[in-house]
Order: C-alpha cells, then sequence, then structure tokens
C-alpha cells in the first residue's frame, strides 16, 4: 500500500533521501521493532523509532517510572511517576505519532516469555538494565535469528554493538558471562543524563539501518562512547567458535534464565545474614567479638548513608589500602548488594586478612530487614 | 615501550580517576605488570588467579583485539581496557 498524503507529509525528509525514499517509508512501516527496557537508553530509541514511522512499536517494561528516573528517561514527564513505564511509553508514543501501533508489554521478560516476545517482532533493540536480561535478549536473539542491537551505559560512558544473525559475532562473543554485580547499574554507580540520549539514538539508528537495508552496522564491532573525554571507540571483535550460544556446538539452545552469580566468596569468609551482623555489632564494648566494619561502596553513596561506625574504603582502593585492616577483628565487608563487597573480600583473603566475613544481600537487605531509616542509594 | 593506557570507567576507581594512564612494557604481560606497580591492584580486576583475562573485559591494542598476554604491543602505542557495562 502506497503512502497516504498524512505519511508524505508527515516523513517528507525521509522521503527526500536516496537510500530512504518512498520504498524506504514503506519498510518501515511494515516493520515490527521490540524496545526492551524503557530507560536511559529505551527512551530516546523509541521515540526515535516512532517519529521514523516504524509501524509496530513494542515496549517490554515491568517498573513504573520514578522521579529519578526523569534525569535522563526522556519518553516520561513528571505527571508519569508512579505509572506502569510500558503504559506511559505507549501513550507518549502514540502522542508523537498517531499514524503507528504501539504495543505496551508490561511484563517481565523471563526464559518462558522471551520466545513468544521476540517472534512477533523483526528486529530487538536491547536497552535494558539488567545483565541477566541482558544475556538471555541475545540468546533468544541468536536462537530465533532476530537481529539485536545492544547497548550499555555507566556513568559517563556508552558501548553499542549489533547482531545480525549469520554475518557476525554476538554479545556472548565479546563479554561470554559477566557475573551479575561484577559491573555495577546505573542506580549503583550514577550516570550522566544526556549519556543514554547518545546511545540510545545510535541504537534506533541501526535498527532502521538493518530495516532499510543500508550502510554499514555495527556487526563485529564494539563502538564505545566516553563522554568526558568525547571520544569514540570502534573495536573489531570476531564470533567465537567456542561461544556458548552462537559457537559451533553451542550449550544453549533454548532461552534460559541466569543464575543470579556475584563474585565468588573464597572460602573461609563468613557470609552474614543481616541479622548476624546485627547481633556481632551490638553496642560498643558489648561485642561478642571485635568486629571492623569496611563500608566498599563508592563515596557519594557512603555520605547518603551507612553504618555507624564503619570505615569507607571504595573497592577501588581496597588493595592499596588493606593494611588499614584490623588484623584483631573480624573483618566485616559490606555494600549495596553484596557484590562489591565479595570481590573486597576475596582481595583482603589474597593478602591474608586473617577473620572476613561479607554482608549477604548487601545494606539493602539489612535496610530492608533490622535498620529501615538507613538511606541506601 | 611507552605505551598509553586508556581506561574503562569502571577501573579508573584505581588510577585516581585517569582516563589514560602510562605503562611501559613489549608485550602485554608487560604492560599489564608495570600498571599493576603504579596502580596496585589494577590487575586482579582484569586478570583472574589463572592468568585469563576475565570474561567481563577485552583488552585491544590500537584496535585489535589481545587474546593471549604474551603478545606484542608491535608498535601500536595505546592499549585498550574494556569493561563489559550493564546500565541501561
Amino acid at each position: 500500500m502506497s503512502l497516504s498524503p498524512a505519511e508524505l507529509a508527515r516523513y517528507s525528509r525521509h522521503l527526500l533521501l536516496g537510500e530512504v525514499g518512498a520504498a524506504g517509508q514503506e519498510r518501515l512501516r511494515a516493520a515490527r521493532v521490540l524496545v526492551v527496557g524503557a530507560g536511559g537508553l529505551g527512551s530516546p530509541a523509541a521515540l526515535y523509532l516512532a517519529a521514523s514511522g516504524i509501524g509496530t512499536l513494542g515496549v517490554v517494561d515491568c517498573d513504573v517510572v520514578e522521579v529519578s528516573n526523569l534525569q535522563r528517561q526522556v519518553l516520561f514527564d513528571t505527571q508519569d511517576v508512579g505509572r506502569a513505564k510500558a503504559d506511559a511509553a505507549r501513550e507518549h508514543l502514540v502522542a508523537l505519532n498517531p499514524q503507528i501501533s504501539v504495543v505496551a508489554h508490561a511484563l517481565e521478560l523471563k526464559a518462558a516469555n522471551v520466545a513468544e516476545l521476540v517472534h512477533q517482532y523483526d528486529v530487538v533493540v536491547d536497552g535494558c538494565d539488567r545483565v541477566a536480561t541482558r544475556y538471555l535478549v541475545n540468546d533468544a536473539c541468536v536462537i530465533f535469528a532476530k537481529p539485536l542491537v545492544s547497548a550499555a551505559i555507566y556513568r559517563f560512558e556508552g558501548q553499542a554493538m549489533t547482531y545480525v544473525p549469520g554475518r557476525g559475532p554476538c554479545y556472548r562473543c565479546l563479554f561470554p558471562d559477566v557475573g551479575a554485580g561484577v559491573t555495577p547499574s546505573c542506580a549503583e554507580a550514577g550516570v550522566l543524563g544526556v549519556l543514554p540520549g547518545v546511545l540510545g539514538a545510535i541504537q534506533a539508528t541501526e535498527a532502521i539501518k538493518i530495516i532499510l537495508g543500508i550502510g554499514e552496522l555495527l556487526i563485529g564491532r564494539l563502538l564505545t562512547y566516553d563522554a568526558l573525554a568525547m571520544r569514540f571507540g570502534d573495536f573489531a571483535f570476531a564470533r567465537r567458535p567456542d561461544c556458548a550460544v552462537c559457537g559451533d556446538h553451542p550449550d544453549i539452545c533454548a532461552p534460559r534464565d541466569s543464575v543470579a552469580r556475584g563474585a565468588a566468596v573464597p572460602p573461609g569468609v563468613r557470609r552474614l545474614a543481616p541479622a548476624e551482623l546485627a547481633a556481632m555489632r551490638g553496642e560498643p564494648g558489648q561485642q561478642a567479638e571485635p568486629v571492623q566494619l569496611v563500608d566498599v561502596r563508592e563515596p557519594h553513596e557512603f555520605a547518603a548513608g551507612h553504618l555507624a561506625r564503619a570505615l569507607s574504603i571504595p573497592l577501588g582502593q581496597i588493595e592499596r589500602r588493606v593494611a588499614e585492616l584490623a588484623r584483631d577483628a573480624t573483618i566485616v565487608f559490606v555494600c549495596r548488594t553484596g557484590a562489591r563487597s565479595a570481590q573486597a573480600a576475596a582481595i583482603a583473603a589474597r593478602h591474608g586478612v586473617p577473620r572476613i566475613a561479607q554482608l549477604e544481600g548487601g545494606l539493602l537487605a539489612f535496610a530492608a530487614a533490622i535498620d529501615s531509616s538507613l538511606r541506601v542509594l | 615501550m611507552n605505551c598509553t593506557v586508556r581506561v574503562a570507567s569502571p577501573l579508573r576507581s584505581y588510577t585516581g580517576g585517569a582516563q589514560a594512564v602510562q605503562a611501559q612494557g613489549a608485550t602485554v604481560a608487560e604492560l599489564l605488570a608495570d600498571l599493576e606497580r603504579r596502580h596496585p591492584g589494577m590487575r586482579f580486576r582484569m586478570i583472574d588467579e589463572q592468568g585469563r583475562i576475565r570474561p567481563h573485559i577485552r583488552l585491544f591494542a590500537g584496535s585489535r583485539e589481545i587474546r593471549d598476554l604474551s603478545e606484542r604491543m608491535d608498535g601500536e602505542r595505546v592499549l585498550h581496557l574494556i569493561c563489559a557495562l550493564s546500565g541501561g
């Protein structure tokens, strides 16, 4: 079906481009794109895809809009706080372009539902903020042969890559396995509000190029962006014959949920439940055993709220400040979720610190179980 | 050989926040050893106890991916330390 007068008017700047034209615009209209995560990346990606006339846009997200999202998630406004992201996204995208269809998927992407969802779309744009989801989406796209544009952000830095079935490596070829907590989330580490705007726009660009069949894609290339240095990098990487999902003899032949895997806690390190830590701390002078609490979060997290008498040594400084750890007390490492404290415990163990413990579940668990007044960023 | 090492954000707590630092070495292993001398603890975040590059880290000499630490820089003056990111 040819473009309507309203479409000809709306997409006139596309129609002027020989690489798009009326035929290309019709291809965009016929395309179905799934955006995973309506967050910092998904917001600009979905806005540009909608504006560009992608005929069917799916948005999957199980969260609600929080006020702290608005610094970067430009798909939402202040009135959306408390609403389901998928529903609010749909409303805004349809308002931007009533000529397209937007499908809200207010659900958590799991192995049990990813196949049904991915099958409905031609291209997947992944802007999720969970390691497990990132691998689930990658694996599903490899298994069901769907192109994937993946991106991630951290503080002032971003990365993007594109997978096209049969034409290059997948995300697992680049990073075979990343344990949860090894790479901090935006909630833990912070992010410059405008940063995901750059990466999300790149994702939308790649998706549109895939649909139109034009240009050079980020296949087998990791694009990096450092906003502080204002520097882009472009790194070639190859498919791994031993890749667990796209390799010659794949282990993963159906989507599966990852088991959350933090840094390994070495043998001899005690893992404390929040109640155990509370009992160990006791009152000064009344402790059952001498305890030195070491908070390994970043300084801004520590400043927002911390346990009394905790020593602040960010994870990145543990190695060179190991002499500050008492040898006549049990060192209890704490962090937000328990991931960084496990890494700190491993470093201390390597340096021969005799008694080491780690707060399982981190200060989030401690605040939930013991002290609701503790502010944890 | 003196090289510039470009440091991924998650590793910059070891370099006092610096995005780029200097290191000496003809091979990647030598560069990482020198980095460790200058920024204690940094190597362990990238290389495991068996001497393997950790699965969330990638090293590039210029634009060439490094799979083996014994690889030489071969005149390339920039080593990039890339770390998987997970924020969205």
